[in-house]
Order: C-alpha cells, then sequence, then structure tokens
C-alpha cells in the first residue's frame, strides 16, 4: 500500500512558515503582494468608513426618538425599590462601638450624604410646600419649564440629623441610625394621593426579638406627598429626596440582625417574588460590644 | 468414497467452517465515544467544564451563589451528547441499510461421506471432502474436478468474464486460474455436471484470498471529511485564539479570574456553530435520500459529496457499460453486412428481411437452438424472459423470437429428427428436421459453429435466395466479413443448411448421430451473425457527460483488448476520432515501436503488459493519455490502477460487481457497488450501491455531489456570518464594559434554534449554473471553507449583523433611560446585586432586577436582530455569483419554510416563553422587531453589489477576494 501521508519535518514547516511570511520570489507578504495588501487596506479603510458612518447615522436617528426630558418607557420602573443609606458592601451595618474606625466611614459618608439636607441650603435653593398633596407643576405651555423642589430639612430627622451629636449618629453609643430612601421614579404619583409610611420589623421571629425598639423620624416614618412627582434631574435640579431615618435603639449586640423594612402605599407593591428590592429593603444590623 | 464423518469432524475443527469470515466490525461504543468528542464537541466539552469550574470558584467564596453556571455547563453537555447520538443515529442508519445486503442465504452441498451421498450445509464442508455439482448450483468451495459432464461455470464474478468457462478434470495450466480442473468458491455451475474434491475452504479459498486483501486495504478519508476537519480547525483555531487572548486581556484589565472564565466560556459559545455538524449531517442525508430515489444508494454519507469531487472513474465494462448479456449485433449475408438493434428492448430491426437468404438464415438460426424460455413467462416481455441455456444460444432464441414470433411454434412444426450438440472438438452444432412444407419430404439439416470451422464443410452459398457454387471471391467476401466483425470484437457464428434428397433420406431413414449416416460436407452456406454484449443505451451519454464535466472515464476489465476497445469506443470512452498507437501504426503502416507514444489520445493496454510496468510507467500512461482501456487485468492490477490514479492526486471512483472488484472498490475514494448483478462482498467494499446498475446513474450522482459541495458551502458561510454578532457582544462586554449584550444561552437558541433548519433549507437549493459542464474541483485548492469565505462572512456581513444588532440594543436602552454614553463603563456597577439604586441618565434609580429584566431585553432584541438580519443572510446565500433574481426568490420553497420557522420560533421565544426567567427571554414591543430591518436591507444590497461586480469582471481583484 502506498503511505499517501507524509509528516513533514519540522524544518519544512519552519521553511513554509519564513515563505508565507516572506516569499522572495513573488513578492509577498503574508501570502500578498504590495499591490494587493494596498488594495485590500484600502477596501477595508473605504467598506469600514461606510459602515461607521452608516451605523453613526442610525444611532443618530435613534437618539432622535429619545427625549431628554423623559424616558420613552418607563415600563420596569413601575414599582420604585428601596435602599439604605449608609450605602455598604453587601446591604449591612456592621458597628464595632469600641472600634471607632469601623463606623467612621459610615459616619463620614452620612455627612456627605446630608449636607445636602441641611436647612440652610434647602431654605436657599427650594420651596416651602404645602404638606399632604403633590407639588404638581404644569409645563403650562412653556415646554420643559425647569420645576422647583420642596423642602426636605436636615432636622426633621430629629435624632437622626446628626447635627451637634456626640454620639455621631448614634454610632458610637450602638445606636445606630439608618435611613431608608425610595428609588426616584419621574412622573411617579407615590402613594396615590393618600399618606404612606415605611415600616421596619425583624425579618423573622428572632430577628424581631434581637431587634429592640427604634424609633423613626420623620414619626411614623411618613414621606408626605409634596415630594412627588420626580420630573427628572435635568429639569427637577434641586430636587430633594425624601428620607425616613430608623434609630435602633437596643438591638442585642453581638447578634447579627435581619432587618426588613418596607413603604405601605397604596400604589406600591412590596410582594414582588424576584424583585427583593420592590418597595421594600432588607440589610443586616450587627452591633459589636465587648 | 469420501471422508468419513469422524475425519471430516476433525478437519472442521482444525480448519474452522468453510465461510469468509466477516470484516471486523467497530464496536458500537467506540463508534458513539467517537461522535462524542469529533469535531466542535471537545471545545464544547471544554466549555461546560469551564462553566463547573466557574461555579467552583463562586462557591467556594459563596456557598450561595446562583446555579445559573452550572446549568450553563449541563445545557452545553447535553448538547454534545443529543448532537454526538445524532450524528451516531445517522450514521448507523445508513450502516443498516447494508446489513441486510450481507445476509447470505445458506447454500447446501451434496457431498459423499461415509461413502454415502449427504446433503450438508456447505459450511461443514473441509479439505479433501468429495462434492457433486450440477447445473445451477453455486460450488460450495475450491474444488478440482475429478470427472465432469459438459460442465461449464460462470466465473464473471471472480474474473469478470462474461463468458462461460468449460470444465473439464485436465489440468491445462500452471496458473490455477486459467487451469480448466478448478472450480472455485461463490462461482456458479450453469450446465453439466461434475465431481470434485475440496482444496480449500474457507478464507483460504481464492474468493477468500481477495476478500481478505479487500480488508486489508485502508480506507481513506473521504473528500468532504478532510474539507470538514478543515473547517473545524479554523473555526476552533479561531475560538481558541480569541478566547485565550481576550482570558489574557481581561486578566490584565484586572477582572478577577472568575469573570475571566465566564468571558473565556462566553466566547467558545459564541464561536462555536453548534448546531452546524447536524445540519451538514442531514443535508448530506437528505442528499442521500434524493440520490437513493435516482437509484444511488449510499452507504456512506460521506461518499455523497466524494462522488461529485470524482476526477476519474474506473469502470468495470461487464454489467455496468453493457447490458451484460451476448445480443445479436451484426448479420452478414447476401455478401452485406447488417446491423441489428442492440438496444435494451430490441424492438427496431431495420435490416433487410426480404431476401431469400434471410429466410433460410432465420429457420437455421431458430432450429439450430437448444435453448428454450423457461414455461410460465407468457406475460414477461421477450428480452426479460429467462432462458435455459448459453449466453450465445439466448441471444439467438431472443433474437428470432423478436423477429419471427413464437419460436416454439416453429419448432414444433419442424421436428427435430436427431442432433450433434456443440463440443469443443467439433466445434459445431448440428441437427436434423422435417419442414414444415407438407409438400416437400426432404430432411433439413442445419448446422451453426465456428465459421472458418462451417466455410470448410460448404461447397456453395446461398446468395439472395439463390444457391451457388462457392468460388474464391465469395470466399474472400466471407474472410473480410468475418474479420470485420472479429475486429469489433464480437463473437462470430457461422449457420449453413441442407435440404437432404429425398430419395436417399426417405421419411423412414433412421439417423444415426454416432456412426454419422448423413453428409456433414458440401453443405451450403447461408451467413455469418455476431453477438456481443452490447453497451447500454444510456451510457454514451453519460461518458459525454462526464467527459465534460471533466471527469477521466477509464474502463478496467477482465475480457479482452478487442471486445473491450470496442465497447470503449461504442461508448465513447475511445472517442471517435482518436487513435491509439496501435491504430497509428496502422494507418501510416508503421511498426508499433516507431509510433510517438504521445501522439495517441488513447491507449488499450493489457493486464500482460501491466504486469511488465513499474510504478512510474503506469503513472506516465495515467497521466499523458486521456482516454484508457485496461483489458485482461486481474484483481491486484485493478488496485494497481486505482493507486496510480491517486498518485496523480485524482479523487477516484471504482465500479465493480464481482469479488475481485472488491479490493479495488475499497481502495477506491468511492466505491460503487451493482446492485443487481454485484456480489455481496462487492456490496460490502462498496460505499455507494447503484441500483439499477446503469453507469449513467453515476452521472446523476455526480450531479448531486457537487450540488452539495456547492450547497454546503452556502450553509456554512450562513451559518458561520452570525457568529461574529454572537462574539462582538462578548469583546465589547470586556474592553467598554457594556452592560451584557446577549447572553450564552441565547446564543445557543440561535445556533440550535432559528439557524436550523434555514441551514438545512439551503441544501435544496439548486444549481447555479450547469455545473456538469466544469472541472471537477481540486482537492487541495477548492476548499470547502476558503479564506474569502471565512473573510466574507466575518468580517463582511458578519460585522454588519453586528452594528444592526448593537444599534436594536442602544436603542433598548436608551429607549428606557440608559443612554449609549452612559452605558461604557457600567458593567461592574449594573451587575452588583447590592447596587439597588443606580441612576440612569433622567435621574431615575434602578433595583439590580429592573436592570437584569432590562439586560434580558437587551439579550432579546439582539437575537431578534441577529434573527431578522440572518433572514437577509439566508437569502444572500441562495447564490454566490448569481443575483437572486437570476435564481428566482421563491423558486426553492423550503427556504421560505426555513424563514417562517425562524420567526415563529422567535415569536415562540419572546411572547410564549417571556415569562420564563431561566431562558433570559421577555416580551417585545413590536417596533424592536423591525429596527435591524434597515441592516437586512443594506446586507442584501451590499451582497447584490459584490455579486454584479464579480460577475461584471471575472478573474479581477475583486473576483478573487471576493468569491468562495
Amino acid at each position: 500500500m502506498v503511505i499517501r501521508k507524509e509528516k513533514k519535518s519540522c524544518g519544512q514547516v519552519v521553511e513554509e512558515w519564513k515563505e508565507f511570511v516572506w516569499n522572495p520570489r513573488t513578492h509577498q507578504f503574508m501570502g500578498r503582494t504590495g499591490t494587493s495588501w494596498a488594495f485590500i487596506l484600502l477596501f477595508y479603510f473605504i467598506f469600514y468608513g461606510f459602515l461607521t458612518a452608516m451605523f453613526t447615522l442610525t444611532m443618530w436617528v435613534m437618539l432622535q426618538t429619545v427625549s431628554d426630558h423623559t424616558p420613552k418607557y418607563q415600563d420596569r420602573l413601575a414599582t420604585p425599590g428601596l435602599m439604605i443609606r449608609p450605602k455598604t458592601e453587601n446591604l449591612d451595618v456592621i458597628v464595632n462601638v469600641s472600634d471607632t474606625e469601623s463606623w467612621d466611614q459610615h459616619v463620614q459618608k452620612l455627612n456627605k450624604f446630608l449636607e445636602a439636607y441641611d436647612d440652610s441650603v434647602q431654605a436657599q435653593k427650594n420651596d416651602i410646600c404645602r404638606p399632604g398633596r403633590y407639588y404638581e407643576q404644569p409645563d403650562n405651555g412653556v415646554l420643559n419649564y425647569p420645576k422647583r423642589a420642596c423642602q426636605f430639612n436636615r432636622t426633621q430627622l430629629g435624632d437622626c440629623s446628626g447635627i451637634g451629636d456626640p454620639t455621631h449618629y448614634g454610632y458610637s453609643t450602638g445606636q445606630p441610625c439608618v435611613f431608608i430612601k425610595m428609588n426616584r421614579v419621574i412622573n411617579f404619583y407615590a402613594g396615590a394621593n393618600q399618606s404612606m409610611n415605611v415600616t421596619c420589623a425583624g425579618k423573622r421571629d428572632e430577628d424581631a426579638e434581637n431587634l429592640g425598639s427604634f424609633v423613626m423620624f420623620p414619626a411614623n416614618g411618613n414621606i408626605d406627598l409634596m415630594y412627588f412627582p420626580y420630573y427628572g434631574k435635568k429639569f427637577h435640579v434641586n430636587y430633594t429626596q425624601p428620607l425616613v431615618a430608623v434609630k435602633f435603639l437596643n438591638v442585642t449586640p453581638n447578634v447579627e440582625v435581619n432587618v426588613e423594612c418596607r413603604i405601605n402605599a397604596a400604589n406600591i407593591a412590596t410582594d414582588d417574588e424576584r424583585d427583593k428590592f420592590a418597595g421594600r429593603v432588607a440589610f443586616r444590623l450587627r452591633i459589636n460590644k465587648t | 468414497m469420501g471422508l468419513s464423518s469422524a475425519k471430516a469432524a476433525a478437519l472442521l475443527a482444525r480448519d474452522g467452517p468453510n465461510a469468509l469470515s466477516p470484516p471486523k466490525q467497530t464496536p458500537e461504543i467506540v463508534k458513539f465515544l467517537k461522535q462524542m468528542v469529533g469535531g466542535f464537541s471537545i471545545l464544547l466539552w471544554i466549555g461546560a467544564i469551564l462553566c463547573w469550574i466557574a461555579y467552583g470558584i463562586q462557591y467556594s467564596h459563596d456557598p450561595s451563589s446562583s446555579l445559573d453556571n452550572v446549568y450553563l455547563g449541563v445545557v452545553l453537555a447535553v448538547v454534545v451528547i443529543l448532537t454526538g447520538m445524532f450524528a451516531y443515529y445517522q450514521e448507523a442508519k445508513s450502516t443498516n441499510i447494508m446489513a441486510t445486503f450481507s445476509k447470505m442465504i445458506p447454500q447446501q452441498a451434496l457431498v459423499i461421506r461415509d461413502a454415502e451421498k449427504k446433503t450438508i450445509p456447505s459450511e461443514q464442508l473441509v479439505v479433501g471432502d468429495i462434492v457433486e455439482i450440477k447445473g445451477g448450483d453455486q460450488i460450495p468451495a475450491d474444488i478440482r474436478l475429478l470427472c465432469s459432464q459438459g460442465c461449464k461455470v460462470d466465473n464473471s464474478s471472480l474474473t469478470g468474464e462474461s463468458e462461460p468457462q468449460s470444465r473439464s478434470c485436465d489440468c491445462t495450466h500452471d496458473n490455477p486460474l486459467e487451469t480448466k480442473n478448478i472450480g472455485f468458491y461463490s462461482t456458479t455451475c450453469l450446465e453439466g455436471t461434475a465431481t470434485g474434491m475440496v482444496i480449500n475452504t474457507g478464507d483460504r479459498t481464492v474468493i477468500g484470498q481477495i476478500a481478505s486483501l479487500a480488508s486489508g486495504v485502508g480506507n481513506e478519508k473521504t473528500p468532504i471529511a478532510i474539507e470538514i476537519e478543515h473547517f473545524v480547525h479554523i473555526v476552533a483555531g479561531v475560538a481558541v485564539s480569541l478566547g485565550i487572548t481576550f482570558f489574557i486581556i481581561a486578566v490584565s484589565m484586572k477582572y478577577p479570574v472568575l469573570d475571566s472564565i465566564i468571558f473565556l466560556i462566553g466566547i467558545i459559545v459564541a464561536n462555536v456553530p453548534e448546531g452546524l455538524l447536524a445540519t451538514v449531517t442531514v443535508s448530506l442525508s437528505l442528499t442521500a435520500k434524493r440520490m437513493a430515489k435516482k437509484n444511488c444508494l449510499v452507504k456512506n454519507l460521506e461518499a455523497v459529496e466524494t462522488l461529485g469531487s470524482t476526477s476519474i472513474i474506473c469502470s468495470d465494462k461487464t454489467g455496468t457499460l453493457t447490458q451484460n448479456r451476448m445480443t445479436v449485433a451484426h448479420l452478414w449475408f447476401d455478401n452485406q453486412i447488417f446491423m441489428a438493434d442492440t438496444s435494451e428492448d430490441h424492438s427496431n430491426q431495420t435490416f433487410d428481411q426480404s431476401s431469400g437468404t434471410w429466410a433460410s438464415l432465420s429457420r437455421i438460426i431458430t432450429l439450430c437452438n437448444r435453448a428454450e424460455f423457461k414455461p410460465g413467462q407468457e406475460s414477461v416481455p421477450i428480452m426479460k424472459k429467462v432462458v435455459v441455456g448459453d449466453a450465445s444460444e439466448t441471444a439467438l432464441l431472443k433474437f428470432s423470437e423478436v423477429i419471427l414470433g413464437d419460436v416454439m411454434e416453429i419448432r414444433k412444426r419442424n421436428r427435430k429428427i436427431a442432433e450433434i450438440p456443440f463440443n469443443s472438438t467439433n466445434k459445431f452444432q448440428l441437427s436434423i428436421h422435417e419442414t414444415d412444407d407438407p409438400s416437400d419430404k426432404r430432411f433439413l439439416l442445419v448446422m451453426k459453429g465456428a465459421p472458418e470451422r462451417i466455410l470448410e464443410k460448404c461447397s456453395s452459398i446461398l446468395i439472395n435466395g439463390q444457391e451457388q457454387p462457392l468460388d474464391d471471391s465469395t470466399a474472400e467476401a466471407f474472410h473480410t466479413a468475418y474479420m470485420e466483425l472479429g475486429g469489433l470484437g464480437e463473437r462470430v457464428l457461422g449457420f449453413c443448411h441442407l435440404y437432404l434428397p429425398a430419395d436417399e433420406f426417405p421419411e423412414t431413414y433412421s439417423f444415426d448421430i454416432d456412426t454419422m449416416n448423413f453428409p456433414t460436407s458440401n453443405l451450403c452456406f447461408v451467413g455469418l451473425l455476431s453477438m456481443i454484449d452490447p453497451p447500454r443505451s444510456t451510457v454514451p451519454d453519460a461518458v459525454t457527460k462526464c467527459r465534460s464535466a471533466g471527469i477521466k472515464v477509464i474502463m478496467v476489465t477482465g475480457d479482452h483488448p478487442i471486445t473491450a476497445k470496442a465497447i470503449a469506443r461504442s461508448v465513447g470512452i475511445i472517442s471517435a476520432n482518436s487513435e491509439t498507437v496501435e491504430d497509428i501504426a496502422k494507418r501510416l503502416n508503421i511498426a508499433v515501436e516507431q509510433v510517438n507514444k504521445w501522439d495517441a489520445k488513447a491507449a488499450v493496454v493489457t493486464g500482460m503488459e501491466l504486469k511488465d510496468m513499474n510504478q512510474e510507467q503506469l503513472d506516465e500512461i495515467l497521466a499523458n493519455h486521456s482516454e484508457i482501456v485496461f483489458a485482461r487485468t486481474s484483481p491486484q492490477q485493478k488496485l494497481t490502477i486505482v493507486e496510480g490514479c491517486q498518485r496523480l492526486g485524482a479523487v477516484v471512483a471504482v465500479t465493480g460487481d464481482g469479488v475481485n472488484d472488491s479490493p479495488a472498490l475499497k481502495k477506491a475514494d468511492i466505491g460503487i457497488a451493482m446492485g443487481i448483478a454485484g456480489s455481496d462482498a462487492a456490496k460490502n467494499a462498496a460505499d455507494m450501491v447503484l441500483l439499477d446498475d446503469n453507469f449513467a446513474s453515476i452521472v446523476t450522482g455526480v450531479e448531486e455531489g457537487r450540488l452539495i459541495f456547492d450547497n454546503l458551502k452556502k450553509t456554512i458561510a450562513y451559518t458561520l456570518t452570525k457568529n461574529i454578532a454572537e462574539l462582538c457582544p462578548f469583546l465589547i462586554y470586556i474592553t467598554v464594559g457594556l452592560p451584557l449584550p446577549i447572553g450564552t444561552i441565547t446564543i445557543l437558541f440561535i445556533d440550535l434554534g432559528t439557524d436550523i433548519i434555514p441551514s438545512v433549507a439551503l441544501a435544496y437549493e439548486k444549481a447555479e449554473s450547469d455545473i456538469m459542464n466544469r472541472k471537477p474541483r481540486h482537492k487541495k485548492k477548492d476548499r470547502l471553507v476558503n479564506t474569502p469565505l471565512v473573510f466574507y462572512s466575518y468580517l463582511h456581513i458578519g460585522l454588519m449583523q453586528s452594528l444592526g444588532a448593537f444599534v436594536v440594543y442602544f436603542t433598548v436602552y436608551a429607549q428606557e433611560g440608559f443612554r449609549p454614553s452612559s452605558l461604557t463603563g457600567l458593567r461592574v456597577e449594573w451587575e452588583n446585586d447590592n447596587v439597588n439604586d443606580l441612576e440612569d441618565d433622567y435621574g431615575q434609580e434602578w433595583t439590580r432586577y429592573q436592570r437584569q429584566y432590562l439586560e434580558w431585553t437587551g439579550y432579546t432584541v439582539f437575537f431578534v436582530a441577529i434573527m431578522v438580519q440572518q433572514i437577509a443572510d439566508l437569502i444572500i446565500r441562495k447564490t454566490r455569483r448569481n443575483s437572486i433574481f437570476q435564481q428566482g426568490l421563491f423558486r426553492n420553497k423550503v427556504i421560505w419554510v426555513g424563514i417562517a420557522s425562524q420567526i415563529i420560533i422567535a415569536l415562540i421565544l419572546s411572547y410564549g416563553l417571556g415569562s420564563v426567567t431561566a431562558l433570559n427571554f421577555t416580551m417585545l414591543r413590536p417596533q424592536y422587531w423591525f429596527v435591524a430591518v434597515p441592516y437586512a436591507v443594506l446586507i442584501w444590497v451590499y451582497d447584490e453589489v459584490r455579486k454584479l461586480l464579480i460577475r461584471l469582471y471575472p478573474g479581477s481583484w475583486w473576483d478573487k477576494n471576493m468569491y468562495y
């Protein structure tokens, strides 16, 4: 039988490669002559230039369909989510009372976060609105008329306002404040014209026990209707998001407590199985005391 | 007499049963496992394992992490196993067709043992057994004849000779294949009886040796297998190098290793066309089915394409090119040669039948003939009736039946009084009849035989019905005619008669054939009749087609060179105006040695000449003559010829029916066995079986094979295109940090969902031009997947698809609140489960799940965008050179079934399964289905421009770089 497959020696393979990279007989570099390379590069230059132009054009046309003012669709944001401050890596607030450093970062973050809520800033930028009703600002014929925001003063947060507070929002004494905020959604009339509030509880029975008592600011965790609707960051420049502060007074130390806060509002469902943050927020709280 | 049972049993135990050992089978499990690791499977296994490793890493960090990666790994593994099982099933199915062929009917043998006659299964024969055979039996082993009465055997399955061979008990030749006293296993005894001693059994018989020669020939990889391997290498090479490059990039961009592994999985899955190999198998089997309808049964799926790339066909003569039955071809009487109709049904006998000589000749043909139709065949057409008798008598019987009508009735009217049957010493056959003329009381003596013998016995000749003395000029005319007919490779018979004078031979005269009390000389010569195994009527046309398709047809036969050459000429294997060396010598009247060998286009090479040649000489002949006939070749030589052709780089198809052909069939790139006349050994060794034994069917096979090659190219180009659109998202995701545009599972839904039926549909595409007018493809140059194909699919159409899909992706995100500018670099925040207030461009805040859902919507639109553009891709892939409008947009209905399937699957995935979170599909707004349409149109227009330029400037730079 004739063996048809000939194994190439290593040297031959190298030779073949060399010849492929530069073939001195045909003056071919990588299988193409200079002219051929010039042609192909020119072709791809023009072709890709054309494609880039085409892409840019279609993107531009597409962006014309999007307004600066409001998003075209908001179907995903029917239920606003809830979040906590201080913002931590894994949604857990861990306080080692004796270890200043462990909570100092939280305090720094909160200080910064609450700066915008200083009464002076609010008084300067925002209006005093009538509580208990939506602060609607129709365009009244003027396209995208800039919108005013309602005041939310830091002092409304009472013991959690941190103003002249030697306990640093309670972190140094093991009675930390956690701030709850609701996600902004444009043109969303939260509460459907009825009052709403935030409530917190331990997730399970033992959590409830360990959680102990807490106080909320504003009282009852109320969120006023006047902070709604939100008109978007471009036209609602100084919008101040309402907050609810929760001060945990006697959490059982050295135990991880699962806390869940939810908003009680007529038009916000808090039982979405897939979205664990729809109208609620769960976080872990741990006070370490020696 | 004979062996004792005990001795026979001992010998049986020593030598084993008298049967051919079946060829070795690969165990089923090995076949199955091969499918599991072949092709892309390895890459996908790596993907699956990487998934599990990724989960392992995740688990070690956080035991509660999601099982997504495990699922993905399982899905990949299932994909591999399913496609493997599918391929295995396909292969098993085509093997099963053949299993039915290999079933042999158990043979019985009449053997003398313990001094009594016994019938035993021929498997139990041993060396030394005495067996008796009679006409119609298959010879049960190699036997040496001890005595024989008029025994004739058909050795055609062994040597390819179509004429019956007489057998006697004298050793006439040293070569066992040539000597007359050996009967071979599996050949048939046609007539007579014989007793013989078994000299070889089972695998040691001549046929057994040939069969083992066949199994010793390794199977070459089919051209399409090589092409697919080449293609898998390209794609796997791209996948692995891109994967590794981006793994390194990802790691050096400070991505965690876990993320980098997940990127790697994504890149592999996007790059591997999971469904393609299954699609190729389906396309091939569709073609195989189509070919089976045209009487080409394909055993090995890949052989479908091999036939298309065939550049040399080595064809057997008997049965393939010819009808495998002796037929009257020419007649000579009244000093004139007449031609008889040799077509399959004989219907058109146009020669002059008015002459008195013809009346006499036809009477001799009818009467001096022992052949008879088997009874009970009244409704069968004459040419298909079964006849008892040898080949030439059968030919004469059918010839006269067609022309004269009921022969048996004529014979009845002319009662036979006495008869001397043909034997090899007399070389004539004689019979004496009463005539059917009641007024004529003379007896008629009719005789036929070897022409020169008949002429010797004659003193007069019948011309135009008148008896004339036989002079030198008429004898000369006879010789010219005899030589001419003989030169056509035909077997010539002479016919003469004599009316016995009534006074010498009264009605009561008793004829004695032993003493020959009647005259056998001074007869009246009537005419000559020549017979040949004529070519099938469809063959010349098929040979012409092969030639215009650039396929060289070589005849390889065991028959005589003269016959072989005559047939070769009549079917066009040697074309009308080409000459052999011998022809030139004859024309120029010089010695054969003086002729310049290369002036001759044609060559006739005999086995004897071939034996003295070395490899180079054979290669020279094969390379330099375009029309070659090999005559008198042995099975071994057939193999040598095939190998010679393969050395020239040709893809060789070999046809054959006998056991002697099986080694060559196996060695050939594609072996084609005859379905009707073919022996089981031939069918087993072949890749394809011609159900109607017709050479012309091969041509249809070639056409289908070429078409499927073109169409597979289209299928692969179609399938490869979207790889880029699946891959780009990952590359952009890694480098730019966009939220992931398309998920791994979604990619699988394209590869194994929407794309499957359309890519199979391309197998139904009609040829763009006459594919039978171009050269067979060059094995090394015309690749299935060539550079232009890869570049055009990846860097042109694929890129356009990616752009189109990205436009839709950006549209969805922008309309929901995330503009393209803010998406870049968003990946880390976007995927952080603890960021539930991610701000968009309008100041709104998103929870993780809300973003996740948007991401899935992104997957879905990306999927839909690819699907929409794949419709355009499918349409443009219908042709490679012609405009779609030349080809006809609606001619291939299956394409539209494919397009409908794409749309329906996408609709079901989006609207039906949009709520099943594991699949990551969401319900889309209707308008998103149309965003990519401009790009689909662009793809179509661009490809039309490409084809237009190719047609306008053939051979140009554009043609070379853009035609795949």
